[in-house]
């Protein structure tokens, strides 16, 4: 069941178009191979993909054309139980209809390794903990979910997702709205995530900072269409900036930061 | 503290417990614990309520006389209130309200809306409908020594059921949860329109009979009908079983559901399935008995918590007990006059409901 | 549902407008079949030029024009025929509004269904002779209907009066459903007059539903359900009233004495009462009547 060492996941020219917009696909002819421990950043404006692109990475989504393929396997040969034992996703938003406790929602990510019947037992109660004290909410423990702050709720999601112990982790906006304490804070658990417990990686963001800061890798997309791709450092340039975001922008590498920066300047359009 | 992988390995065990200030409290009773505590409360409430309700009524009965075997049966009226009058409808009201309470809380899960009713999706329109079109033209139809309206009532149930469930299905994929509330609702409009024009076209008596009959009725004086109806909410209740953690899941998002390992429009078809069908027979027992399957979820939610897998066997048992405590008042409170059961859950789901929107605000 | 709330008005008969007029009612248009009934009774028949959708008795009304009933009036309709005088329901007091404005007179009858007393109807078989012109037919037939009541009430004067539940309706095949006389209204005088108590007599309404318990307490000796429509196949009949062997410890049901009646004058509060009381009359006391007379089959 686990993967092999290569553990790849990789979309190969999938394209996907929404019900009713079959003439425009949402995306189109986008290739993607996710190393493991790497940290991958899908970068672009609203609507661009980003979020589909994930939505197909995790299996949510089917493609309509090209394959996704986990470990040299289609997602669609895999059951839901299986790939939730591989792959967790933190979305950019959680409703739950529910007062669920905080370590309710973090237990829910235990789910892919309870049988049917099956009710959780102390490994899963530890796993759970664990998971609370690695992103900083285990005072939260108890708390009706509902009523956290908007970072605090970030964060357990987060912990739900490691809860699921997957190899690889997709992220869907984790910073927006959260304000700017909570975004260093998440973006530096994020980065702790990947070098200290090498779990893979890959965050949509139309945060240019956060991915310079914490992608080693970023995809870029326009209008459903990738516009460039590979180490952040080569992709992430000004021209790349303006073909994206219509914007001009000054990319540098910022000493006290230690990763390139975006600053925007002017529209140019 | 021990550092572990996130990988796929065998768990070394659990990791020795944190020694920082930010400490996990103290671990909360455990599921199976609190299981079992919630199942032999509810159990013994259930069982007490239902042993208890057939010994009280508006007439006096001993239960030395009602198990006097030297008077035969014909002749003890205490029997004969006991076993005709009063244990058949204690039967019929806790196997009614153990079904709607449980089909509550299947389909505000399923709707992800804690407003959510079993009738939310047109079953008990559908019943309706069947109901008062056979109480309108029932001489056209003659259906041998079969009452004609409980038949027909769970037909329509059953029947709109069906049609909601072929709108918003798609084979293989997940259901989508806005059109199985467009197509609920819509049923419910277009079903209750087809019953104003055949009330219309209906006589006084006829009229008189489908309002009475749209109040709840659990006076099933035998045994028949309960049994009648145990195979629908038996297999109602086996696929209720299976559903809980995954409706855990289910209502904090059909996506990240998913992507924790949920089969979500297995999940969702089975959902649908076992809440129509538990309310069809339900529905066709008794009539559409309101407020239970939305009262008794939020009473129990209020009493142990969210987690479905306690809630869910909860609520069957508090239900129960709960419409027969208020079929007990239905007979009595006015007696020899009684008020309709669906009347009683009504008055006390209505005030009810009101308190819960204040204490929200 | 204004017909549920029909049972429960209580009051007089009105004459809506009538009261200084003295002209008679050449073209009657009638809304509610016991007066369209007593017309024809009076011998007003041919001035009858309207009948509701449920009228049925007697069969000339098949022939007059059907002008809606309680909730579907057809005004046009009704216009349409030039009526000189509508009879109405009381509660259609739309209806009685546009007709006074459009200067015809109505007569809104206030009383429908079961909480009609037997001297209401009386009372107003003899209004509507008047408005007819056909006020000594009108006292005529009262008065023959009175005494027909009276028989029937000698008849069976001094014989024990069996406690009766009359039931007016019940669901077909099962117990359920059931509503009966509870001490007011048309049927429960007629049952009086037909020699039993309503075993539901303390409860003063015009009916009651009773749950299996309350019948099993109440323990009626007879037992009497009445039906408007056509009596059914006999097989059928078997098992309606093999129904009632639930409740075996009813006297009713022990001794046999389960009837049930069809026809439509059973229920009808219009000049038919006295035939319904007769039959009851029979079905209770059979001994009271001598073998020539036509029996009705319980």
């Amino acid at each position: 069941m686990a993967l092999s060492a290569a553990g790849m996941l990789r979309a190969e020219a999938v394209s996907f178009g929404y019900a009713g917009e079959r003439t425009a696909f949402s995306l189109a002819d986008v290739s993607i191979e996710i190393t493991p421990g790497s940290l991958t950043g899908l970068l672009g404006p609203n609507g661009c993909g980003k979020t589909t692109l994930l939505k197909l990475l995790c299996g949510v989504l089917r493609p309509h054309g090209g394959v996704v393929t986990l470990d040299g396997r289609p997602l669609s040969s895999f059951t839901r139980r299986e790939l939730a034992r591989h792959i967790a996703v933190v979305p950019q938003e959680t409703h739950p209809a529910f007062d669920y406790s905080v370590m309710e929602m973090v237990l829910m990510g235990r789910h892919p390794h309870l049988g049917a019947f099956q009710l959780e037992g102390p490994p899963d109660f530890a796993i759970a903990r664990e998971t609370l004290i690695v992103t900083g909410t285990a005072h939260l423990a108890d708390r009706n979910y509902m009523t956290l702050s908007g970072g605090e709720k970030q964060r357990v999601i987060i912990a739900s997702a490691l809860a699921q112990a997957t190899e690889l982790l997709l992220l869907d906006e984790p910073t927006a709205s959260l304000d700017l304490g909570y975004q260093l804070e998440v973006a530096s658990l994020l980065g702790r995530l990947s070098r200290e417990r090498q779990v893979t990686m890959v965050l949509a963001t139309h945060d240019l900072n956060l991915a310079a800061s914490l992608c080693d890798r970023l995809l870029l997309l326009r209008g459903g269409r990738v516009l460039a791709q590979g180490p952040t450092s080569d992709v992430l340039t000004g021209a790349m900036v303006r073909q994206l975001y219509d914007v001009d922008a000054d990319v540098q590498f910022h000493p006290r930061a230690g990763h390139l920066t975006v600053i925007p300047v002017s529209r140019t359009r | 503290m021990k550092a572990w992988t996130l990988r796929r390995e065998p768990f070394p065990g659990p990791p020795k417990p944190a020694n920082d200030a930010s400490a996990v409290p103290a671990e909360a009773p455990s599921i199976r614990t609190r299981l079992a505590v919630t199942i032999a409360v509810y159990g013994a409430l259930a069982v007490a309520t239902c042993v208890l309700a057939p010994l009280v009524g508006s007439t006096q009965i001993s239960l030395a006389r009602v198990f006097d075997r030297s008077t035969p049966f014909a002749d003890n009226v205490d029997a004969q209130i006991f076993f005709v009058a009063r244990m058949p409808r204690v039967l019929s009201g806790a196997v009614v309200g153990a079904t709607l309470a449980s089909a509550g809380v299947v389909m505000q899960a399923l709707l992800r809306n804690p407003l959510a009713t079993p009738f939310t999706l047109g079953v008990s329109a559908g019943a309706a409908l069947g109901a008062i079109l056979v109480i309108t033209f029932s001489t056209a139809v003659s259906l041998g020594a079969l009452s004609p309206v409980p038949l027909a009532s769970l037909g329509g149930a059953l029947l709109a059921s069906a049609i909601v469930y072929g709108l918003a299905t798609r084979p293989g994929r997940t259901m989508s949860t806005m059109v199985l509330l467009l197509a609920g609702v819509t049923l419910n409009s277009f079903f209750s329109a087809l019953i104003l024009f055949v009330q219309y076209m209906a006589d006084f008596t006829q009229t008189y009979r489908t309002v009475r009959w749209l109040m709840g009725d659990l006076d099933v004086g035998s045994f028949g009908p309960i049994v009648a109806s145990l195979p629908l909410v038996l297999v109602a209740f086996a696929m209720f079983a299976v559903l809980p953690r995954s409706l855990n899941l289910l209502s904090v998002g059909t996506d990240a559901a998913s992507t924790r390992g949920v089969d979500v429009g297995r999940t969702q078809r089975l959902a649908f399935l076992s809440s129509s069908l538990a309310t069809s027979a339900a529905v066709s027992l008794a009539g559409p008995i309101g407020f239970v399957g939305i009262v008794v979820p939020h009473l129990v939610r209020l009493m142990v918590g969210v987690d479905h897998r306690i809630v869910l066997p909860a609520s069957a048992l508090f239900g129960a007990a709960f419409l027969v405590g208020c079929d007990l008042v239905a007979r009595t409170v006015l007696a020899p006059v009684e008020v309709p059961v669906g009347v009683v859950t009504a008055m006390l789901g209505g005030p009810f409901f009101l308190w819960l929107l204040v204490r929200r605000s | 549902m204004f017909l549920t709330f029909l049972g429960v008005l209580c009051g007089q008969n009105v004459f809506v407008a009538l009261v200084a007029q003295e002209r008679v009612a050449t073209r009657i248009v009638s809304l509610v079949p016991a007066l369209t009934e007593m017309l024809f009774v009076v011998g007003a028949g041919s001035q009858v030029v309207g009948v509701s959708s449920y009228d049925d008795f007697p069969p000339e009304v098949q022939s007059r024009p059907r002008v809606g009933a309680l909730l579907d009036p057809d005004v046009e309709r009704i216009l349409s025929l030039k009526p000189d005088l509508v009879l109405a329901y009381g509660s259609q007091t739309d209806l009685v509004g546009q007709f006074a404005r459009a200067g015809i007179r109505v007569y809104s009858y206030r009383h429908g269904g079961v909480g009609n007393g037997v001297g209401n109807v009386l009372q107003t078989i003899r209004e509507l002779g008047a408005l007819s012109g056909r006020k000594a037919e009108g006292d005529r037939v009262t008065a023959q209907l009175q005494a027909r009541l009276d028989a029937v009430r000698a008849r069976v004067r001094g014989r024990p009066r069996p406690r009766t539940m009359l039931v007016l309706g019940r669901d077909a095949m099962a117990l359920r459903g059931i509503y009966a006389s509870a001490g007011v209204g048309f049927l429960h005088e007629l049952l009086d007059v037909a020699g039993a108590e309503d075993v539901f007599a303390d409860v003063k309404r015009e009916s009651i539903q009773p749950s299996n318990e309350t019948m099993i307490v109440r323990a009626p000796q007879v037992i009497i359900e009445l039906h408007a429509g056509d009596e059914p196949a006999r097989d059928v009949l078997q098992k309606e009233r093999a129904v009632w062997s639930l409740l075996s410890s009813v006297p009713a049901v022990r001794n046999g004495r389960v009837h049930l009646l069809y026809g439509g004058y059973l229920m009808s509060p219009g000049p038919r009462l006295a035939s319904a009381a007769e039959t009851l009359a029979r079905v209770l006391h059979p001994d009271a009547f001598a073998e020539g007379d036509v029996k009705i089959r319980p």
